[in-house]
């Protein structure tokens, strides 16, 4: 359907019928304002505006300056959000929609921010040291289950072998405490083992420190005749709390991580759940007032930039130029030229936008805006700064526009183009809207002609 | 044709095959560094003072995957895999909670994230080994033999593997930014420079254009870092990776014109290659003859080099604004200026 839509863009005559036929068939409004409210500190720009605009329909939003329509356009295009109220499209709400992804997405991000805190809070490079470097210097193989057991007996603090100076040394997990030098290595695991059974003793419970003879159940003999160096109890004590501290430390860091990460990637999920850029592919694109386009690309590359979501591929197809990617682009590009020979830029594609005459960059926004492929168009002042047969010419492309099945809802002060292709009108002023109806109706309303030329004081 | 000619000069020139080859080298690798660097400051107009980073984060982790002192050994292609894909992700983490920030407030975060860095690879010892950095790095093709060629020993013999190694991925590194900017995560980036909030209006989501900026600019300086240490087989000390080396990579990009491909590869030429190959090569000619006998830094010429390089940047941008070879946009954009602004 969009893509039909696109496509006729070139040849509005044949979408004539079915964008009439949209419009007399959809009984709810395309867009629907409901009492949009929006408040700059103490200062109401827009106060309770209510608007539907029917699809298929020319709508104008006319008013003195300062009486909020670009404030109202903000609103709907989604630059800021209102401070009460809401607005509809084809009766959705334009907001980033949430899914089971969005939670999915920021435990990702959690666990990844509670993996970092939990790394620097038991210390990486210890870590490193022990579950790494400690499983090069005994000569044997490398391999991934000794390593799980090293990362294992590092968050359980236990005892370690290291070398130094060519002799073998048992030290904490963490390398900061040594107990012994050995020369001999397997007589250092037998101290490792005996010392470690006294810290484990140390921490279960007093009265328990096994002795040499406590050892030999293990049915070593060579472990019997061990003689362990002797410990002093604050050693002791700090080595006995090495696995509830380290064990903390992980945790605390991997939850405070995990709290800090998921409520972050909430929070900012949720400010910017109203972007433009929602509201853009939702289906709704606009123009600026003071001119913005890409104004050092061409003029081609201002409308592919509008373009952008009807090629696929991500960055590796862009990056390959795979056939599909290819055809994409090919595509895209016929369509940005069908785009601006609409508008009447066709013969400028390749002369840089910031170059162009005034009237044309206008008119090279609306190609941009409308080959996003939107169903409403936002047209902020088009008019500003044309001549006489500008904005006539202007009057007839918004007509075309309509006629090609966009709906479109102009800010205009050119009251010739307004009056001309306007389905209906509304005024606002002090951001309030002060009537509504057709082009006749308004011309006659006392309201508006108060609000243009002046009241009796 | 400049590729060609760069091909075939060390068949042709012997000098290639010593000292110079080598200095060539590490010319590529900024040219690398400095293309990737220009993805974020001349595509996406975002300010990165620390760069430099990613290059020694690329670095450190090439070594750490392949020096002989860790169990991984897995090679130099895996490894700079690895470390391209780790770098680009390193790169996202930095991007995702900066992204809001604009202009000078991002910069200063790159610049703070350059320095953070150094000091982390300096003070996490028992991995980087601190100072002492990683060594030594084997050559690319170590243990790798082909039809009776060791190739892990003529990459250590013969400087011009590295030359090379370095070309070809320079060139593929030109290649893919060539249709980077030809395709429409291009026109992207340089729409988000442009204008933020009209590219957003049309449905493009700056977020993940400048991740994409952020990750790709993060991955190729990875890639650089990776044949940095490879070629000088060992990481050298965090220091090397420090707020001089961003900022000159950052002066190579301005002075050869933000955004622009040949601009970028012709400012790293004149002023990393005035660092690495003229002035060793002029101070080599001083001593040969003799004019400096009491070794002042006065008459060597290096000891003028930071005046020079001010002096050049300078003249280019008095003369020059847009950068020597400016890109089209950029030049579109000055020649535009005295009737538009």
């Amino acid at each position: 359907m969009a893509d039909a839509r696109r496509d006729s863009a070139a040849n509005p005559a044949a979408r004539n019928q079915s964008g009439k036929k949209a419009a007399s068939a959809s009984s709810s409004p395309l867009l629907d304002l409901e009492g949009i409210t929006v408040r700059f500190g103490g200062l109401v720009a827009v106060s309770d505006l209510e608007l539907d605009v029917e699809e298929g329909s020319i709508v104008s939003l006319i008013g003195p300056n300062g009486a909020g329509k670009t404030t109202a356009f903000n609103c709907v295009s989604g630059i800021y959000s209102p401070t009460s109220g809401s607005v509809r499209f084809r009766g959705k709400r334009l907001e980033r929609a949430f899914t089971p992804g969005t939670i999915l997405k920021a435990l990702a991000v959690g666990l990844l921010t509670g993996l970092l805190f939990a790394a620097a809070a038991v210390d990486l490079d210890r870590l490193w040291m022990a579950v790494v470097k400690r499983g090069m210097i005994t000569g044997e193989p490398f391999t991934a289950s000794g390593a799980m057991e090293r990362l294992r007996g590092y968050f359980r603090a236990e005892l370690a072998i290291d070398q130094m100076a060519g002799k073998w040394r048992v030290v904490s997990a963490d390398g900061s405490d040594v107990l012994a030098i050995k020369r001999d290595l397997a007589l250092a695991r037998l101290v490792r083992d005996g010392l470690q059974a006294k810290v484990t003793a140390w921490r279960t419970g007093p009265g328990t420190v096994p002795d040499a003879s406590d050892l030999a159940t293990t049915g070593d003999a060579a472990a019997a005749s061990v003689v362990l160096p002797p410990v002093k109890d604050e050693v002791l004590d700090r080595l006995a709390a090495g696995k509830s501290r380290i064990r903390f430390r992980g945790w605390a860091g991997l939850f405070a991580g995990m709290l800090l990460g998921t409520t972050g990637t909430l929070a900012v999920w949720q400010r910017g759940r109203r972007s433009p850029h929602v509201v853009a592919r939702a289906g709704i694109s606009r123009t600026f007032q003071n001119i913005r386009l890409f104004s050092n690309m061409s003029v081609l590359e201002n409308v592919l930039v509008g373009l952008d979501r009807t090629i696929p591929g991500g960055v590796l197809a862009m990056l390959l130029r795979t056939p599909a990617n290819r055809r994409g682009e090919a595509e895209a590009k016929r369509r940005a030229l069908a785009a601006l020979d609409f508008v009447g830029l066709s013969g400028n594609a390749n002369r840089i936008a910031g170059q162009l005459p005034y009237g044309d960059q206008r008119r090279l926004e609306i190609a941009r805006a409308l080959a996003t492929g939107a169903q409403l168009l936002l047209l902020d002042e088009p008019a500003a700064g044309m001549n006489p047969s500008e904005t006539g010419d202007l009057a007839g492309l918004i007509e075309r526009i309509r006629a090609s099945g966009v709906t479109v809802l102009l800010i205009e002060h050119h009251m010739n183009v307004v009056m001309r292709v306007s389905d209906r009108v509304a005024v606002l002023d002090h951001g309030t809207k002060i009537a509504e109806g057709t082009p006749a109706e308004v011309r006659r309303d006392e309201k508006v002609i108060e609000a243009y030329l002046g009241g009796e004081a | 044709m400049t590729l060609a000619v760069l091909a075939v000069a060390p068949l042709c020139l012997p000098a290639l095959g010593g000292a110079l080859g080598g200095q060539v080298t590490t010319l590529f690798i900024y040219c690398i560094l400095a293309l990737g660097l220009n993805v974020m400051v001349g595509y996406t107009g975002l300010v990165h003072l620390g760069i430099a980073s990613f290059f020694g984060i690329g670095a450190y982790l090439l070594a750490i995957l392949t020096v002989p002192m860790y169990p991984f050994q897995i090679g130099f292609l895996p490894a700079t895999a690895v470390a391209v894909l780790a770098t680009a992700g390193i790169g996202l983490a930095l991007g995702a909670p900066t992204l809001r920030l604009r202009g000078d407030y991002l910069a200063i975060v790159t610049l703070g994230f350059g320095e953070v860095a150094k000091v982390t690879l300096r003070n996490l010892e028992q991995i980087t080994g601190g100072m002492k950095g990683l060594n030594p790095v084997p050559p690319p093709g170590a243990g790798v033999t082909i039809g009776g060629l060791d190739l892990g020993k003529e990459f250590a013999i013969d400087p011009r593997w590295f030359y090379y190694l370095a070309l070809a991925s320079l060139a593929g590194v030109v290649l893919l930014m060539r249709r980077l900017e030809g395709s429409r995560l291009g026109r992207a980036l340089v729409a988000v420079r442009e204008d933020e909030l009209a590219a957003q209006a049309m449905g493009i989501s700056a977020t993940k254009v400048k991740l994409s900026a952020f990750a790709m600019s993060s991955a190729v300086a990875g890639l650089a870092g990776c044949l940095y240490a490879a070629s000088l087989s060992t990481t050298a000390d965090p220091n090397a990776y420090d707020f001089n080396r961003s900022i000159m990579v950052l002066c190579a990009v301005i002075l050869g014109g933000l955004g622009s491909i040949p601009g970028t590869l012709l400012g790293v030429a004149i002023l990393v290659g005035f660092d690495t190959v003229l002035a060793p090569w002029a101070d080599s000619w001083i001593q040969q003859w003799n004019i400096n006998p009491t070794g002042s830094s006065l008459l060597s010429f290096s000891g003028w080099r930071l005046a020079i390089f001010g002096l050049a940047l300078v003249l280019v941008m008095r003369y020059r604004p847009a950068g020597l070879i400016p890109s089209r946009r950029m030049a579109a954009e000055l020649h535009d200026a005295p009737e538009g602004h």
